[in-house]
């Protein structure tokens, strides 16, 4: 057990445990303020899943973030009954899933690769921000429930069980353990599935098409496959979100937050997924931070650091840490499972 | 036509970072707002016109060549993690910009007057617009392909490793792209500062648009731009015009989309691959 | 060497990790004081909408220096608690949580988009926090804890038009913003022209962001109209105005709600590109009376690199000294026993006259000047309507919020 302990390991679990006994630490704002994060984690999780991993480049994760949301909204203001709450998550990750599959089917069938997909998710994600946008009238709706246009759609349900005598409605700390603990699951299984066969399909795909292609892989299959899932993680945060603060708007889908997950998932590392974890949650505590002083240099200051970040540790802050702990308590030379690959040229590799 | 001059003008500075350096420069927005700024605020103070639009290209032209210095330089050959740089990049400039010039700028008249045809004014501003984004081509057309830095750098840009083993600086090939691109960005933000209203969130204006007219122009900066604009040009602006605005914009993307669907590595890519074919039948 | 470089490499992660932690542990805990007042302001002071984002920060500070220096609130000092929203609506609900779970304040005030005061709206009627929207608007919002003090349709649009319609003739063309605001305003001149006959010629919205105008001039200048409706908003579509100079037509009277009252685009733009430009508004800093002058020579001297003092600063000035009076009479801070005041039909001699609570809609009862811009963008205002009241949730809608609450927005289109 030992033997196979590393410092990415020892963090995680450190992690884990900490955000298990979190609400017993915290106040209740910060519980709350800490669900929020870790919502945003399954955005760049499925990033990571499809970029990171399968080496495919999208600019609009945020699209199947906002299908989510939307989706979940829809469904659960429609029938307006608690239990109906989870059938609205289902369904709402089943749309995204679906959509997803479509245009990977649409893309990855029709050869298009690299920066191309990235332009055709910004512009799906853009298309759908600008038509959300201007859904104000009562002529947009879907059964009684409006879009709402720019304002975006108010007062969206929690997520609720009701079996019998037992109501459970997710929100506050019950809302924090389904976050942690579904976060907690689906860590565990990409793990597992990074070091199984499929896992290294994707990243046979990843490193090299061509070559993959010829050694018998399906690559418009598995690019598609990663997509679709990539798409339906992103829905899954998107409803966490629209369950935490019950509200859904187009701007989050607009360029600035389509821009942001590629750039955290970039700035962490972007092939290690716990890597990627952490650095989004730090990233929205300090930003946050920064927002709360109320500073002008806010903004500028998330700047620099980005830029320091890129330029000081180029595999990305968390992945640089994890090896120099390695190196420090575990005395091991170089992680090479799937975290930092040797540098080979990145050029082109979207 | 309008249209056309707009979505080349706004998408020229990124097509040459994108074209020659894989770079996607995120703070593409920020370069051009950065151009309007300086050539506003000398025109001012009195600098006519032209000169003005001119130090603005140069004066962002040097920011540039700072940028590229302090940052870009170190990111040669990992374009993902200039993402994140410019990113980075974007968000100071146009914070700071906020916080040395405040919300708001006044702008300026557009000089120039208009003409009218039948019913309709035009301003002739807008033409001289269309005529410049021509004349650049003309430019650029000239400078990569008839002179030793455009042999250079097209040299570069199809395989760096060889290009360097036969004596070029590629450093330095970068280095002049960036700073090229960064003062057509300068050009068109100081061309169009006479035209729209002036803040520091200028540049997103130009954003989304640019980057599709890049993208589905594909790697070659000057072939795949003209073409991408003219076509994406005469969908927007016909869309606009009997549709509306907003079926325009989404008629843009969506004919993006289409496009890219149909040839997966753009303008530049279709058209290389026609040109292969015909050297094939001549050969 | 090469170890060296690795050293520095990690050595300067660990610094940058660790500012991480520093930057977020130095939680100046906003000092649990019971001495004083908490004001929460939710206002974007960087991003698309510092322009007037700045603007109303600067008036909440103006106000509560000054009711400090007069002794303060229920004999404690009012402290302004500020982050900033960035212009980002995902940042307004974090913040306002913040404010209410974390800082205990007393009152919320502030955001300026629509989306961003939907956004937090709910979460204030969740906590029941007291919320002050002074912000011009699209109008409909019927909620208990919620008061928008700001112009809203009846104040602005029936009254313009009103003026336009009979000055200038009766053929309208509105170019608006394609969202809420322009397509709810937009909805409300087609009402005002049904009502006073003026006949709609064409109608286009914009989406947000969108920067060039040139077909949509063409389609203006084709369609003739007596007069134009421009409710474009945002820093890209004031744009419109420098493009509408060159191709427009010249002289074409203009009407709009909220170009130069709020984002003051008559200094941004060259002269004369808004010439012949009537917006209806209750204060811009060109406002001649007396109150009005005295607030923006206080204003210029507080604030001596402001651009412009618009509507929405004095609205906003105007909404901390409407819940200060509500507060001093209710003698707490306590909400429900505040909302109890203002809905009695508080009112407040503000810069741009008395400005009063109507107890049915939360809304405000103020003063509506017509204001005009000529060819050199001299300001003038040339006509007054005496205390326009928002009449259309109650008369429309049944709204009596002193008795119920439906926490919702009514649009003119359902």
């Amino acid at each position: 057990m030992l033997k196979n302990m590393n410092a990415e390991k020892s963090i995680m679990m450190l992690l884990c445990i900490t955000l298990l006994i979190f609400p017993l630490i915290g106040s209740a704002y910060d519980v709350l303020n800490m669900s929020y994060f870790l919502s945003t984690v399954f955005l760049s999780i499925s990033l990571w899943l499809i970029w990171g991993l399968t080496g495919i480049f999208s600019f609009g994760q945020t699209a199947f973030f906002g299908v989510g949301g939307y989706a979940y909204a829809m469904i659960s203001m429609n029938f307006d009954n608690p239990n109906m709450t989870i059938l609205a998550l289902i369904l709402a990750m089943v749309i995204a899933w679906g959509l997803a599959f479509l245009l990977g089917y649409f893309m990855f069938y029709g050869g298009v690769n690299d920066v191309f997909v990235g332009l055709i998710t910004l512009c799906v994600t853009l298309v759908m921000a600008t038509f959300l946008a201007q859904s104000a009238g009562s002529q947009w709706k879907i059964g009684d429930v409006l879009l709402g246009g720019d304002n975006g759609i108010n007062n969206i349900p929690p997520i609720a069980f009701k079996l019998g005598s037992i109501e459970l409605s997710l929100y506050g700390n019950s809302l924090y353990y389904f976050i942690i603990i579904t976060m907690i699951i689906i860590y565990l299984l990409f793990k597992k599935m990074q070091i199984g066969k499929l896992g290294y399909s994707f990243i046979a795909v990843r490193e090299n098409r061509e070559r993959s292609q010829l050694l018998g892989y399906n690559i418009p299959f598995l690019q598609t496959l990663a997509f679709s899932f990539g798409g339906m993680l992103a829905a899954f945060s998107g409803v966490l979100y629209v369950t935490w603060g019950g509200y859904i708007a187009p701007s989050a889908m607009d360029i600035s937050a389509a821009a942001l997950p590629v750039v955290l998932v970039a700035a962490a590392g972007r092939k290690n997924i716990s890597a990627v974890m952490i650095f989004t949650v730090l990233y929205y505590f300090l930003s946050q931070k920064l927002s709360v002083s109320g500073s002008e240099y806010a903004l500028v200051i998330l700047g620099v650091i980005l830029i320091l970040v890129i330029l000081v540790v180029p595999q990305g802050i968390v992945v640089t840490l994890f090896n120099f702990f390695d190196r420090i308590f575990f005395k091991k030379r170089r992680r090479n499972v799937n975290g930092t690959t040797t540098d080979s040229k990145q050029a082109g590799n979207f | 036509m309008d249209s056309f001059s707009f979505l080349i003008l706004a998408a020229i500075g990124l097509a040459i970072i994108f074209g020659m350096m894989g770079v996607i420069n995120l703070a593409h927005g920020e370069f051009i707002m950065l151009g309007a700024y300086i050539t506003t605020l000398l025109s001012l103070a009195g600098v006519p016109i032209p000169l003005a639009i001119m130090l603005g290209a140069l004066g962002v032209g040097c920011f540039g060549f700072i940028v590229d210095k302090l940052i870009i330089r170190h990111l040669y050959g990992r374009p993902l993690d200039s993402v994140v740089a410019t990113w980075g990049i974007s968000l100071i400039m146009g914070q700071g910009m906020l916080i040395i010039m405040g919300p708001s700028l006044q702008g300026l008249s557009t000089p120039l007057g208009s003409f009218t045809v039948g019913d309709i004014n035009y301003s002739t501003y807008r033409l001289v617009l269309g005529i410049i984004a021509c004349l650049l081509l003309v430019i650029l057309y000239w400078v990569f392909m008839h002179t030793k830095f455009g042999l250079r750098s097209r040299a570069t840009m199809q395989n760096e490793e060889i290009a360097r083993s036969l004596g070029t600086n590629t450093s330095r090939m970068y280095t002049s792209t960036f700073v090229i691109g960064s003062m057509f960005a300068g050009l068109t933000g100081g061309l169009y500062s006479f035209t729209m209203s002036i803040g520091p969130t200028f540049g997103s204006g130009f954003l989304m648009e640019s980057f599709v007219t890049v993208i589905v122009g594909g790697a070659n900066p000057l072939i795949g731009t003209v073409m991408a604009g003219g076509t994406l040009g005469v969908v927007h602006s016909g869309l606009s015009y009997v549709f509306g605005t907003f079926i325009g914009r989404v008629g843009l993307l969506v004919a993006a989309i289409l496009f890219i669907r149909l040839w997966p590595t753009g303008f530049s890519g279709l058209i290389e691959k026609k040109l292969i074919r015909v050297k094939r039948y001549n050969g | 060497m090469k170890r060296y470089k690795r050293l520095f490499i990690n050595g300067m992660s660990l610094i940058l990790l660790s500012l991480l932690f520093v930057a977020c542990s130095d939680d100046s805990s906003s000092g649990s004081n019971e001495d004083t007042i908490k004001l929460g302001v939710l206002e974007d002071r960087s991003g698309d909408f510092a322009l007037v984002g700045i603007q109303k920060s600067h008036a909440v500070e103006l106000a509560v220096e000054e009711i400090n220096e007069n002794g303060g609130l229920l004999g404690k000092q009012i402290e302004i608690i500020a982050p900033d929203t960035q212009s980002d609506d995902k940042r307004f609900q974090e913040m306002a949580r913040k404010l209410i779970l974390e800082d205990e304040v007393d009152v919320i005030m502030g955001a300026f988009s629509s989306a961003s005061r939907e956004a937090i709206r709910p979460i204030m009627e969740q906590n029941k926090m007291l919320y002050f929207y002074n912000n011009q608007y699209e109008g409909g919002v019927a909620s208990k804890y919620t008061f928008p003090t700001g112009a809203v349709p009846e104040h602005q649009v029936m009254t313009v038009m009103e003026y336009m319609i009979d000055n200038y003739g009766s053929n309208i063309y509105t170019i608006a913003a394609d969202y809420n605001f322009g397509q709810i305003t937009a909805d409300w001149v087609r009402v005002a022209a049904e009502d006073l006959g003026g006949e709609i010629v064409g109608e286009e919205f914009i989406p947000l962001g969108e920067s060039q105008f040139n077909s949509s001039i063409n389609k203006i200048q084709k369609a003739k109209p007596d007069f134009l409706v421009v409710l474009l908003t945002g820093e890209k579509q004031s744009s419109f105005y420098e493009q509408w100079n060159t191709s427009g037509i010249k002289d074409l009277p203009m009407a709009t709600t909220i170009n130069m009252a709020q984002q003051y685009e008559h200094i941004r733009t060259e002269a004369p590109a808004l010439a012949n430009m009537h917006v209806a508004a209750p204060f811009m800093e060109e406002l001649d009376t007396p109150e009005a002058e005295a607030f923006v020579e206080k204003f210029r001297e507080k604030f001596p690199d402001d651009d412009y003092v618009g509507m929405e600063a004095e609205a906003q000035y105007t909404g901390v000294y409407l819940w200060a009076k509500a507060v001093e009479q209710a003698g707490t801070t306590d909400v429900d026993a505040v909302i109890e005041e203002l809905e009695s039909g508080l009112s407040y001699d503000a810069p741009s006259g008395t400005v009063s609570i109507d107890p049915k809609s939360h809304h405000a009862i103020k003063d509506i000047y017509l204001f005009h811009a000529d060819d050199e963008h001299n300001v003038s205002n040339i006509f007054k309507w005496e205390q326009v009241e928002p009449y259309w949730l109650h008369e429309e809608k049944g709204i009596d919020l002193t008795k119920d609450s439906p926490n919702e927005q009514y649009t003119p289109i359902d």
